[in-house]
């Protein structure tokens, strides 16, 4: 009985070493991070607390190591750059798990923990879900990606540094009508905030634009895995264009892969979900299926710009791969701090609130040039990016991301 | 005696949760505006007080029943959006204007209610035609319940697409009736503790009537309790029901604990731990048939939970441990795996924990081990 039990201990223990093995290699990058950012002040004063709130665990995860990553950076380089207001800055990292409660709970530790300024959190869902807790603690949140529009009309302590739905979905139905399609369908999840507003804001642009949306198909999850139904409906329309906003999660392994095997050959045109989906699609599938993908995005890592190439370089040295988009803009989030801060001379929450909302202050950032609007939304331009079967950096047959267009503005109707 | 006994019993915990209430209420009062009791402890007292409710209710049908439902989540969603409808109705009704207002109470507890009604409701419309089944059966059934109801929900347009899960504007829709921000969530804590005594004395109380009794000869032989006499479809469907109320109960205090809500929370699995799944762990990891033991239960699991991701000792572990801690779900497998190989029964197995019997307990625990190694020492010798 003793052995056993001692048998059942050992093995148990085995069992959390091995993961503890996983877990090191895995993330290895980001508590690294943290250690960095940690170092002992040189300047005088505390460190500036910045926090951040995304999906690290779960379906989303790779969403929150971009933000974390993107984040760390930008705070390194302003920490070996001697800080702001002669104070070091330190970031602390929270996990959201894409879970609106855990969510809540995230932000509450910081704020607990003397936070004042978050960059966060990844998912529309999750944001708004601290959005209210954030204006009544007087917290200034700025959302690196959530994209839904509700986020930043109703509460004054929230921003964020990338573009809304209603200019995201209205930029693809604009590149529908350019590109001559004037019958689309549509499929999206209508439990999902984001997926939602994406296709609340193409159905109205449609609509303005004169395109028909010939079928909808609505799934009742994100993370459904089989959409084969939904693209036979297409088919059935005979539409040879169609909007579905998702996550990469679904769109690597499941989502493009079955339409094709539905019989849909057209154009399947996504938003800044889209991002990293390279990453996952399944070894040994037929990667032409990916030809003819678009999707609209913050920014493209092959810009040419001086802020833009010195941040890839920087970012490709440190991690050793190439930033997404969320890199980009959780690394915006802290350069508008930043800004505010310098400008606000205080790290006071409040104060900074104060500056990010007046008028006309310009943001030089890696995902463009740009002011914020009334609600705290940057006005500023799309990319629109295509997938094609080509050559990964490895030489092996990947998928791979090109330039289409940028948008700076939705065109007339 | 024995009825001197049972009054003894009632008596000694009444009077101790009296204390432990007024003794809560008067810390809150002291310390209720601070930041960590505002920030941590006031939103963890509420999120303990729906799981725990949501543990004990599933634990009526899973351990005295004996029947496995795992759409148990999907309840909970009823209680959630009908409350936080109930309330924003109210609200645009101009029943009440503020917090302030007297009558806002009772819209409270009128929408507690009833949400846990109409979650009873439908548990009473699913459990006629579902409770025909048995074992694996059931499971499937429950289970496409639960996401039936999540679809239904999301098509709804007054709760999914429209209603009250676009983005910040979910939160306004109902803050200024049931969804508590953070002082709200400390000036009616009271509500979720009341709510959670009241429920658990419900439920406790159920289980020691000749109700609990009837369903627990189902559970241990259906077939015998059906010869004696037991209506046994009538009492199955009544104790499903009878739990679905308590969930939606407890998805009642959700909604007034997050302020905003999507039908993704209540999954039969998503990124947390408030999904079907985790109920079920939750009740199996306490104890099937032990009330108390899901109380417990609810409260590590929770505690686990957040304490891995947002405790702050978690800094203070070596780099390796940390990186465990990194992936929140294998914890929790390794607790459950540890749990099960030395408590198969669970934490409480079937016992329950009494104030009153608590002495006696001890003894007995004392004296049965002591036998044990009386024997052991026994066998040893004759070998």
């Amino acid at each position: 009985m003793k052995r056993k039990r001692l048998l059942s201990i050992l093995l148990a223990l085995s069992l959390a070493a091995s993961l503890t093995a996983c877990g090191g290699s895995g993330e290895s990058s980001a508590p690294a991070v943290d250690g960095e950012s940690a170092a002992p002040a040189e300047s005088s004063g505390e460190p500036i607390l910045i926090g951040t709130i995304s999906p690290n665990t779960g379906n989303l995860a790779a969403y929150g190591t971009a933000v974390t990553t993107g984040a760390a950076l930008a705070v390194e380089e302003i920490n070996a750059a001697g800080g702001l207001l002669g104070r070091q800055l330190e970031i602390i990292n929270a996990d959201d798990q894409y879970d609106p409660t855990e969510c809540l709970n995230a932000f509450n530790s910081l704020v607990s923990q003397g936070v004042g300024l978050i960059v966060g959190s990844v998912t529309s869902g999750c944001t708004s879900a601290i959005t209210g807790a954030a204006n009544e603690e007087e917290v200034c949140l700025i959302t690196p990606t959530s994209t839904a529009d509700s986020i930043t009309t109703e509460d004054d302590f929230v921003f964020r540094s990338c573009y809304a739905d209603s200019f995201q979905g209205a930029i693809a139905a604009a590149y529908a009508k350019q590109a001559g399609y004037d019958k689309v369908g549509m499929v999206y999840c209508a439990a999902d905030t984001y997926s939602k507003g994406l296709y609340d804001s193409f159905s109205a642009a449609c609509e303005t634009y004169g395109v028909e949306v010939a079928a909808v198909e609505s799934t009742a999850s994100m993370d459904v895995q089989d959409y084969t139904n939904q693209f036979a409906a297409m088919v059935n329309a005979g539409v040879q264009f169609v909007y579905a906003p998702f996550y990469y999660d679904v769109i690597g392994p499941y989502l493009v892969t079955q339409a094709r095997a539905a019989g849909y050959t057209g154009v399947i045109m996504g938003a800044d979900g889209y991002d990293t989906t390279p990453d996952y699609v399944v070894d040994g599938a037929d990667l032409t299926a990916f030809n003819n993908v678009y999707w609209t995005n913050h920014y493209d890592p092959a810009d040419t710009s001086e802020k833009s190439v010195a941040f890839v370089s920087a970012y490709e040295a440190k991690y050793g791969n190439t930033p997404s988009a969320f890199a980009a803009l959780a690394y915006d989030c802290v350069m508008m701090y930043k800004a505010a801060i310098e400008a606000a001379g205080s790290a006071d929450p409040v104060e900074v609130r104060d500056t990010l909302a007046a008028d006309g202050v310009v943001y030089d950032c890696i995902t463009g040039t740009y002011s914020l609007d009334e609600t705290g939304t940057p006005v500023k331009g799309a990319s629109i990016i295509a997938f094609e079967a080509g050559t990964g950096a490895d030489g092996k047959p990947a998928v791979v991301s090109k330039l289409l267009d940028v948008v700076t503005e939705l065109p007339q109707a | 005696m024995k009825q001197n006994k049972t009054m003894q019993g009632y008596l000694l915990n009444t009077v101790v949760i009296v204390v432990l209430f007024a003794a809560f209420q008067m810390l809150t009062a002291a310390y209720g505006g601070s930041g960590s009791f505002k920030l941590v402890i006031a939103p963890c007292l509420w999120q303990c007080c729906y799981l725990i409710i949501l543990a004990a209710s599933l634990n009526l049908v899973l351990g005295f029943l004996g029947q496995l439902s795992l759409g148990h989540c999907g309840f909970m969603a009823i209680g959630a959006y009908t409350a936080a409808l109930l309330s924003l109705a109210c609200e645009r009704s101009e029943v009440f204007k503020n917090a302030n207002d007297p009558v806002y109470l009772v819209i409270i507890f009128a929408c507690i209610l009833a949400a846990g009604v109409l979650s009873a409701l439908v548990g009473l419309l699913v459990g006629i035609p579902a409770l025909r089944l048995k074992g694996d059966y059931l499971a499937i059934i429950t289970l496409g319940f639960g996401m039936i109801i999540v679809n239904i929900i999301n098509n709804l347009p007054f709760c999914g697409q429209d209603g009250l899960a676009l983005g910040s504007a979910s939160a306004s829709l109902y803050k200024n009736g049931l969804g508590f921000g953070s002082k709200s969530k400390v000036t009616f804590l009271w509500v979720a503790l009341l709510t959670t005594i009241v429920c658990m004395t419900m439920m406790f109380m159920f289980i020691r009537s000749k109700y609990g009794r009837c369903i627990r000869a189902i559970r241990d032989d259906e077939i015998a309790a059906s010869a004696s006499g037991i209506n046994t479809s009538f009492y199955k469907v009544m104790t499903f029901a009878y739990s679905a109320f308590f969930a939606g109960v407890a998805g009642a205090l959700y909604a007034c604990a997050n302020a905003t809500l999507s039908t993704s929370s209540f999954a039969f699995t998503n990124g947390g731990i408030l999904n079907s799944t985790f109920i079920v762990v939750m009740v199996v990891l306490g104890g099937m048939g032990s009330l108390t033991g899901s109380v417990v239960a609810a409260v590590v699991m929770f505690l686990v939970n957040y304490q891995i991701k947002n405790g702050a000792w978690v800094a203070l572990l070596p780099a390796s441990v940390q990186g465990v801690f990194q992936y929140p779900m294998l914890v929790y497998a390794i607790l459950l795996i540890i749990i099960i190989v030395f408590r198969p029964k669970g934490i409480f197995g079937a016992y329950e924990f009494s104030l009153r019997n608590l002495p006696a307990d001890l003894k007995a625990s004392r004296a049965r081990k002591a036998a044990e190694k009386a024997e052991r020492k026994e066998a040893g010798a004759h070998v």
